[in-house]
């Protein structure tokens, strides 16, 4: 027999208390994955929005609860392109519609058609639509395909019918699953004539990109510029509060599974008081004594945590087929998820189990032969 | 603890030594000394205090007047290194055995040599003391389905796992037939041909007639 053999003939002593505290830490592992792997994703697909129009700077309305409802009005826009640095400043509006059951959230991207080579807009078949076209439609080409309409095929948006004049492809792979649509025609279907969401701007080769943005920024109070994503994370009140619920949700997560824990192992202590003075009486130190509960504490979490990713996986799958995140929520795994849930599970058994070890270590030998 | 000569002195020396719970004298002072390789049996009434001494003199509890020492080592207040005494120099089979429940015959063996011997001699040291105390059939059940005698043996096995110079053994033969009485008696006589001590507590007559020296102690004296 071994010390970790011993340790494993513990747990298996009591399958169904080590099965239960393992799934107290699988439920907070999974929270943890899922809430992450959302965060991560979510911001990830937003922040998408920023590279699509290949720009060094993108200009959102300050404090907006939705990037997507940022409003910004094209004399702005076209001020921001006389900035000195500035190169080209190009608006676009977005909107968002639902086309059918399997596509409950399109992103309409509102682009005059001169500005779509600068925006990095690629067309792939067919043509641009003209410059204030009301039935005239561009398709990325991976929505094209997922509705299985071509050049010159109708489509129907919202109670309105196009005609689809070509197929475009963007930098971003999010820019291909959406459609375009003249600036003023969608300005005209979300009445916010002379609006756009957000300018793309490039600057001029030699400038540097802060001292523009400085300047833009100074220019125009009402508006944000942003350079990073992280700069869109602060620009987003929606991201923040996402950011915020998965820290939340993290530690309320833990605690949990700390409360797990703990439950278990003082429950095991006070049943096995005697049995920590026996190893006591016959020479063990304290340190082997808590090395003992703790090791049997983090075998189980470790167990608990491998669990907690496949549910946490499973989850994601759910969430994934939940109609209000459907077509915005693609998962993003990064590799440090198996680590960040070992963490958990390590830490969580530490923390659960040190009080009920300490106490173990405590045990007076004579306790051993004490009569009950 | 003080770490005297191995070579000299006694095995165990008590010299005023006694316990008392509250109002209750566990054991009154008693003044006792066993030489290396000698195998001393304990008799007294039952309560006077023979468990109570074993304790002390295993560093399981401190003795509340007079000094201990065994194996060289100095017990009682700011003695140090007690996990290195309770584990390697002196061994207890005790009155009521405290095998752990869940372990088997083997693993309770070998959980007293955890961390002192390695894995090979870990198992070799059981085989070898669970053959000798004619337990090998039995070696991979659990206490609570072995017979009282085979849990005595059991915990007999143990307290010799690290060879520890001195035996502190508590009624080892009080549930014993006379066949198992015998190996572990004849064990015990080998233990000390080859230097060991072994202190036996013991109404058994099997055991006090097999012994060096009788020591009997008397009643504690209530309130004392
Ligand atoms: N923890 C304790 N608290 C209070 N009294 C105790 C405690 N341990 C022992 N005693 C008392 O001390 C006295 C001596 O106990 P001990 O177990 O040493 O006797 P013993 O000589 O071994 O008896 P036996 O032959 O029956 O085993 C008894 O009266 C017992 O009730
Ligand atoms: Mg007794």
């Amino acid at each position: 027999m071994t010390f970790i053999g011993l340790i494993l003939r513990n747990i298996r002593a009591r399958p169904l208390r080590s099965a239960l505290t393992a799934l107290a830490v699988a439920i907070g592992v999974m929270a943890v994955v899922a809430l992450g792997v959302l965060t991560d994703s979510l911001n990830h697909t937003a922040t998408q929005i920023l590279e699509i129009g290949e720009a060094d700077l993108t200009i959102s309305q300050k404090n907006t609860d939705d990037i997507i409802n940022s409003t910004i009005s094209q004399e702005d826009i076209a001020k921001i392109g006389q900035v000195p640095g500035v190169r080209r400043a190009v608006g676009a509006l977005l909107g968002t519609d639902a086309y059918d059951d399997q596509h409950p959230l399109v992103i309409e991207v509102g682009l005059a058609p001169e500005d779509q080579a600068p925006f990095g807009v690629n067309i792939l078949e067919g043509r641009s639509y003209g410059t204030d076209a009301a039935n005239e439609i561009m398709l990325g080409y991976v929505f094209a395909s997922s509705v299985g309409k071509r050049v010159g095929d109708q489509i129907t948006i919202d109670d309105n019918t196009y005609t689809v004049t070509g197929l475009y492809s963007t930098n971003v792979s999010f820019g291909n699953s959406t459609v375009m649509m003249p600036l003023s025609h969608l300005q005209g279907l979300n009445r916010l004539d002379g609006q756009v969401s957000l300018g793309f701007v490039q600057v001029d080769k030699g400038a540097r990109v802060e001292t523009v943005g400085k300047a833009i920024d100074e220019a125009f109070p009402q508006l944000a510029t942003i350079a990073t994503a992280s700069d869109f994370g602060r620009a987003d009140r929606n991201l923040m509060l996402i950011g915020a619920a998965n820290t939340g949700g993290s530690i309320l997560a833990a605690l949990i599974a700390i409360t797990g824990v703990l439950n278990t192992s003082l429950l095991s202590f006070f049943e096995r008081i005697r049995e920590f003075g026996i190893y006591r009486s016959i020479g063990w130190s304290r340190r082997r004594v808590i090395a003992l509960v703790i090791g049997e504490a983090v075998v189980v979490s470790v167990v608990g945590a491998a669990l907690g990713v496949a549910l946490g996986w499973g989850a994601i799958n759910v969430l994934q087929q939940l109609d209000q995140l459907r077509g915005i929520f693609q998962p993003i795994y990064k590799a440090d998820i198996f680590t960040r849930s070992l963490s958990f599970g390590l830490t969580v058994a530490f923390l659960g189990a040190l009080y009920p070890a300490l106490r173990a270590a405590l045990v007076a030998p004579i306790t051993a032969v004490r009569r009950e | 603890m003080s770490r005297g000569n191995h070579n000299d002195g006694p095995a165990i020396e008590a010299r005023g030594v006694s316990k008392r719970y509250g109002r209750t004298v566990a054991l009154a002072p008693i003044d006792l000394s066993v030489a290396r390789g000698e195998f001393v049996v304990l008799v007294g009434p039952s309560g006077c205090g023979k468990s109570t001494l074993v304790n002390m003199l295993g560093a399981l509890e401190r003795s509340d007047t007079g000094v201990i020492e065994v194996a060289g080592h100095r017990l009682g207040r700011g003695a140090r290194h007690l996990n290195h005494f309770r584990r390697m120099e002196v061994g207890i089979a005790f009155q009521l055995h405290n095998l752990i429940p869940r372990l088997t015959a083997r693993e309770n063996v070998q959980a007293a040599m955890l961390g002192a011997a390695r894995r090979r001699d870990r198992v070799e040291r059981s085989e070898e003391l669970l053959d000798a105390l004619d337990l090998t059939a039995r070696a991979n059940d659990r206490p609570p389905t072995l017979s009282g005698g085979e849990r005595q043996r059991v915990a007999i096995a143990r307290a010799l796992a690290n060879k520890p110079p001195v035996i502190l053994a508590d009624e080892p033969t009080g549930s014993l037939d006379d066949d198992a009485a015998e190996l572990v008696i004849d064990i015990f006589k080998e233990w000390c041909l080859e230097g060991g001590t072994v202190l036996a507590v013991s109404h058994d007559p099997r055991l006090s007639s097999a012994g060096d020296r009788v020591v009997t102690i008397p009643v504690a004296a209530e309130g004392g």
